[in-house]
This record gives C-alpha cells, sequence and structure tokens, in this order.
C-alpha cells in the first residue's frame, strides 16, 4: 500500500513538474478546420466574424487560438500549424516576417485605465494609481498592451507606483479586474466598452506609443491558401470594419 | 533471484516506452546555452525568480509538515467510517489541474472570495497577488503529496512499541510525538521532498493567484514561461536546472522506489 502510493505519488509529482499553459487548440477532424491565431484582445470580435465566414463557407470550421501576440509568434515560429495570425502589434507579426511575408493592417487600439465602477480608492485620473492601497496590474512588458501601456505612463511622467502583476495577456488582465481583484488595470478601449456596465474609464492623453496596430495575414506555409485569404477578407470587408468599429476599435493606420 | 529472459517484442515496446519519458529530458540539455549559463542564471530577472521560488516553496514545506503530519496521522487512527470520507477530498488537489487550483483559490480567498471577502471588508487587504499567495498556492497543492506518503507511513509503523506505550498508559499525544514521530522521519521526509518538488514546480495555480511580478511573485517556473517569448536560451537555461532538481528529487527516492518494485 505504501509503495504503490508512494509510485503513484511520484508519477504525478513528475507530471506536475512539466504542466503548461494552454496549447493552442487542437484541431477536430471531420470537415475542413481554418486555423486563426489572432492576438487575445480579438476574442470577441473575431469569434463574430469566424461565425460569419462559417456561413460563407458551410463544411469549414474556424478554431482560434487567442492568447498573447509574443506567445503565438513564438508557437508559430516553432512550427504551429496555423493558417491566419492577427498580431495586436507590428512589432510581434515582424517576429514571424518570413511565415507570414504579406500582412496588412486592419485596426488599431488604445490602451485606458479601467476600474470597477464601485471601488473603494474613488479613482477618477490617472494620477489616483498613486494613492496608497490602490492594486493595479497592467499587462506583461513584452506583449502589445503592455508596451502600450508602459508608453503611456511614461509619457504620463506622474505615476510612482508600481503595478502588483504583470499579466501575459490583455484577456487575463482584464478577468481579475472584472472580478474585483484589484482596483485598477492599463486595458484596451475595446476590453472596457465590453464590461462598460461593471466597469469605468479613465483615458490618458492621446499619444502614438498608447495606440497599438493590428496587422493580419496567411501563413505561407498554409495548405489552405483560399479559405486563408478568404477570412482575412471578412476581417477587411465591410462588415469586417462595422463589426471591430461597433466594439471600439479604431481604423487602421 | 532469477533472471529470466525477455521477448524481443516487449522489450522493444518497453525502449520505446522508456525512450518516450527520458529523451524530451535529454533534448532539453541539448538546448542548454553551457557557455552562458551562469550569466543566464545569475541575471537580475532570473535570480529573482529562484530566490523567490526557493524560499516560497520552503516555507510552503514547513507548513505542509506542520499541518500535514498531524493531518496524516489523524487520517490513519481516526474513525475509518469518516477517514474514507475526508481521504479523497484531501487529496483531491493532486489531480486538479492548476487552473481549476487557481480558481479555487480565488474563490476562497480574492476580494470577494468566501473567506477573502470578509478579510478584506475589515482590513483592506486581500491574499491574490502577494508572496502569501504564492506559499498558500504551495501548500495547497504540496500538502497532499506529504499527507498520503506520511498516513501509509503511519499506518505500516510496527506495533511492538506502541502496544508498550499502551500499557504503560501513555496519552494519545505523546504516543504521537514521542514513538510515532520518530519512527516515521523517513516517511515524513520523503512526502516533505515531494510536497516541496510540487509547490516549487507549481505554475498555473500560482500564475492565476499570485499574478506574476518580477521579484514578489513571479516564480521560476512564470520566468521560463515568460522568456519562451523573448529568450529562449535563457528559458531553457533555467528549465535545464528545475529538470535537475526534479531528477535529484527522484534519484534520492530512488531506494523507495526499487522497494516499491521489489516489494
Amino acid at each position: 500500500m505504501k509503495h504503490r502510493a508512494l509510485s503513484f505519488v511520484t508519477a504525478v509529482v513528475m507530471l506536475s513538474l512539466t504542466v503548461g499553459p494552454s496549447d493552442a487548440s487542437v484541431r477536430e477532424s471531420g470537415s475542413t478546420t481554418l486555423t486563426v491565431f489572432a492576438a487575445s484582445s480579438l476574442a470577441e470580435t473575431f469569434t463574430i466574424l469566424g461565425r460569419e465566414f462559417q456561413a460563407k463557407h458551410p463544411g469549414v470550421r474556424v478554431q482560434f487560438s487567442f492568447l498573447a501576440s509574443p506567445t503565438l509568434a513564438t508557437q508559430m515560429r516553432a512550427g504551429a500549424p496555423a493558417d491566419v495570425f492577427a498580431s495586436a502589434s507590428i512589432a510581434d507579426m515582424k517576429t514571424v516576417e518570413a511565415l507570414v511575408p504579406s500582412a496588412v493592417l486592419f485596426a488599431s487600439n488604445r490602451v485606458v485605465l479601467a476600474t470597477p465602477r464601485v471601488n473603494r480608492f474613488h479613482i477618477n485620473k490617472i494620477v489616483d494609481l498613486n494613492k496608497r492601497g490602490v492594486k493595479w496590474i497592467q499587462c506583461a512588458h513584452l506583449v502589445p498592451c503592455g508596451v502600450a501601456a508602459d508608453s503611456a505612463l511614461a509619457s504620463d511622467g506622474r505615476i510612482t507606483s508600481k503595478p502588483v502583476s504583470l499579466e501575459p495577456k490583455v484577456s487575463s488582465v482584464v478577468a481579475k479586474l472584472v472580478s474585483g481583484e484589484v482596483d485598477a488595470a492599463i486595458i484596451y478601449h475595446t476590453d472596457y466598452l465590453a464590461n462598460k456596465g461593471v466597469l469605468k474609464e479613465v483615458r490618458f492623453k492621446p499619444t502614438e506609443g498608447a495606440t497599438t496596430h493590428y496587422p493580419i495575414g496567411v501563413l505561407k506555409s498554409s495548405t489552405q491558401q483560399k479559405l486563408a485569404t478568404g477570412f482575412v477578407d471578412v476581417v477587411l470587408s465591410a462588415y469586417g470594419r462595422k463589426v471591430l468599429a461597433e466594439a471600439g476599435f479604431g481604423r487602421a493606420k | 533471484m532469477i533472471r529470466k529472459k525477455l521477448d524481443a517484442f516487449t522489450l522493444s515496446l518497453a525502449t520505446l516506452g522508456g525512450l518516450v519519458l527520458v529523451l524530451p529530458l535529454l533534448a532539453l540539455f541539448t538546448k542548454v546555452p553551457w557557455g552562458t549559463l551562469v550569466s543566464r542564471l545569475t541575471n537580475v530577472n532570473a535570480m529573482a525568480a529562484i530566490r523567490l521560488s526557493l524560499w516560497s516553496s520552503l516555507l510552503a514545506t514547513l507548513l505542509c509538515i506542520i499541518l500535514g503530519v498531524p493531518l496524516a496521522w489523524v487520517l490513519a487512527r481516526g474513525n475509518p467510517r469518516i477517514v474514507n470520507l475526508v481521504r479523497p477530498l484531501v487529496l483531491a488537489p493532486i489531480v486538479l489541474p492548476p487552473t481549476v487550483a487557481g480558481m479555487s483559490l480565488l474563490a476562497l480567498l480574492g476580494r470577494n472570495g468566501l473567506v477573502g471577502r470578509y478579510i478584506y471588508n475589515a482590513t483592506g487587504w486581500s491574499m491574490p497577488f502577494t508572496a502569501s499567495a504564492v506559499v498558500f498556492t504551495g501548500v495547497f497543492v504540496g500538502m497532499p503529496f506529504l499527507a498520503l506518503v506520511a498516513e501509509s507511513t503511519f499506518r505500516h509503523l510496527p506495533s511492538d512499541q506502541q502496544d508498550a506505550a499502551e500499557i504503560d498508559r501513555a496519552t494519545p499525544f505523546t504516543m504521537f510525538r514521542l514513538i510515532a514521530l520518530p519512527q516515521s522521519r523517513n516517511g515524513i521526509a520523503t512526502g516533505a521532498l515531494l510536497a516541496w518538488a510540487r509547490a516549487l514546480g507549481e505554475f498555473g495555480a500560482t500564475m492565476m493567484f499570485a499574478g506574476s511580478l518580477p521579484g514578489l511573485t513571479q516564480t521560476w517556473p512564470m520566468q521560463v514561461y515568460f522568456d519562451t517569448d523573448q529568450d529562449m536560451s535563457s528559458a531553457y537555461a533555467l528549465s535545464a536546472v528545475m529538470a535537475l532538481v526534479a531528477v535529484a528529487v527522484v534519484f534520492s527516492l530512488r531506494k523507495q522506489l526499487r522497494r516499491a518494485f521489489v516489494n
């Protein structure tokens, strides 16, 4: 009994030591599947556009993987089987230039300071982040929402407090803000709009650095060039622009 | 012991199975940038992550021992009907996905959590995004291992000394402290080592519950995760050392493991 327990435990320990974050979404067999890697800030809009695409292409399923753009870029450089990549920054698209040779800009976004509607610290302006005891978070310095947040804070120049966490992707930041674990967070304007009911936003002075631009492109290695191009076309179409604009995305540069 | 011959078919499948388990670890070491290993491990971020992981996992292990050993004793000696119901519950974190573990901890100790909300309303303090959240996560995922191993150690203690002590009217606590504990040293140490390895390696639950801030809550495994997006070589360097720790843990338990197979 003791030893059986021990070998089981050892097996689980070894397993747990190597448990990692979620993989790219698994492909489903059966019908044709188009795999789209997209920045996590595109989750809501691209899900809508995916449905539109599927309506136009019966029998085709769009499989999304929504993660931080640098994470997706790393996965693709390691051979992840994506057909389309939509990045939340030009810089991250550059890192996969060899794989996605012709990307086009399709939207822009800007970071804002957001707080829960009910907040004990009464955060109404950017400098309120300096109030004692305020817990605020942002994205990690490397992911697009973090790059934009750093830039917005730097150009503001008055913030002396530090975030309590640098989250791996913007959706984690939003989740922690909406659930009330923190008093404030730097997120995208689009994330604020999607959670307007529970959040309020404080805008930064508009600067170029606080804005991020979204490129999209088809992977050279995709075996479904036509379908992949079709998806990009939906994003670039009048309908795509409308869905993105309604969600609060800005126009492409 | 007589050695029996093995057939080629079974042997080849077994070899394949062994390779599946061993090759990834070996491959990891081929990617380690040996020339710059030391500088990659001693840079500010890596050192901060390693230091945090070491002290938080050691503290978590200490808490696991303080709470988990009595828990194991009660599981071993308590009313079987109750114990059989409780045991699966306290062992559940072993098979809980890390993300679910993270959600559970938030549900309990987050600002809107079952208990956390009272703490927050009373003191303005909440556990998420603090180093104590890293430690607490370690206790949550590590203690079941210690409890499991310590309980089965307690159950297999020779009964002669305890019988003698009972005749001498030793109190239950004296029995636990002066007889069971010293006799179970090895089992408790084994459990503690496993709990420590588990706490040290925890990633998903920690990131969900404690967040990720360099120097405060960004642990060694988290550093690996973030490095993969910007500095693969550093990620490999940090991974390799962690893999060495894991191998060392299993290696140090090889006697216990061998006994498990021979008996």
